[in-house]
C-alpha cells in the first residue's frame, strides 16, 4: 500500500487513496476529501502550466505532523495526504486530502483544517506560466 | 560551513539554489540573513520564514552551529 502521506511528480487516484482509508479501519463512519485542481485562469489572465518547486524534505516532514496532528487534534481514524510538484496544466490534479472519522463533523473539520494549515505550514511555491510569462503565485488567504 | 538553501520565488531572485558561508563563533540566523542580504537584497527581502536543519525557525537571534542547513523562504503558495 502506498504511504498515507506522499509528494510526487506523477496524478494521484482520489479511488486509491479513499479506498486506502476505507481499509484502515471499519469503525469509520464519515470519510471527507479536499481536492485543489490547477485553474487555467487567475488574476485575469490565461494560465498555460502551473510549476510547483518544494523543500522536499521539509516539506514531506511538515506533510507527517500535519497529518499526525489533524488525528490527534481531530480525533480521526485516519487521514491521508498527496501532493504533486512539477509541471501541471490546467484542469490537472494538485492535492488531495481525506480524513477519516466516526462522524461526519470530525472529518469535515479536520479536513478543512488541514488544507489551510498547509498553505502556512509547507514549504511549497507555485509559478503561474502564463502566455505573457511566468510569476510566482502570492499565496490566497 | 553554512548551507544555505533557495527555493521558488527566492531561488528566483538569488539564481542559485544554494550557497556556502563560513561558519563563525556567534552566528546568529539574523547575522546570516544580514549577510546575505547585501549580496542578495531582492531574496532576502522575501524571505519571511526561514528554517534551519528543516524546521521552521521565527527567532532571529538562534545562534547558527557549524554545518547547519538553514532555508530563507517566501510565502508559501502549495495545495
Amino acid at each position: 500500500m502506498k504511504e498515507a502521506v506522499r509528494i510526487q511528480q506523477e496524478d494521484f487516484s482520489q479511488d486509491e487513496e479513499i479506498r486506502a482509508l476505507q481499509a484502515s479501519s471499519k469503525r469509520m463512519g464519515g470519510i471527507a476529501t479536499f481536492l485543489g485542481c490547477a485553474r487555467d485562469f487567475s488574476e485575469g489572465r490565461e494560465v498555460s502550466e502551473i510549476s510547483f518547486d518544494a523543500y522536499g524534505s521539509m516539506a514531506l516532514s511538515e506533510l507527517n505532523k500535519l497529518r499526525s496532528d489533524a488525528i490527534e487534534k481531530y480525533g480521526l481514524l485516519d487521514a491521508r495526504i498527496v501532493h504533486r510538484i512539477g509541471t501541471v496544466k490546467g484542469g490537472d490534479n494538485i492535492v488531495f486530502i481525506a480524513a477519516g472519522a466516526e462522524h461526519r463533523v470530525a472529518a469535515l473539520e479536520a479536513c478543512r483544517w488541514m488544507i489551510d494549515e498547509l498553505k502556512q505550514r509547507v514549504p511549497i511555491w507555485k509559478k503561474e506560466i502564463t502566455p505573457q510569462g511566468e510569476a510566482w503565485v502570492t499565496p490566497h488567504p | 560551513m553554512i548551507n544555505v538553501l533557495f527555493f521558488g520565488p527566492i531561488a528566483a531572485a538569488t539564481g542559485e539554489r544554494e550557497a556556502s558561508v563560513a561558519h563563525v563563533p556567534g552566528l546568529t540566523l539574523g547575522g546570516l540573513k544580514e549577510m546575505l542580504a547585501v549580496q542578495y537584497p531582492e531574496a532576502m527581502h522575501l524571505a519571511t520564514m526561514m528554517a534551519v536543519n528543516g524546521e521552521h525557525v521565527r527567532d532571529l537571534a538562534l545562534p547558527l552551529a557549524d554545518n547547519s542547513e538553514v532555508a530563507f523562504m517566501a510565502k508559501f503558495s502549495g495545495g
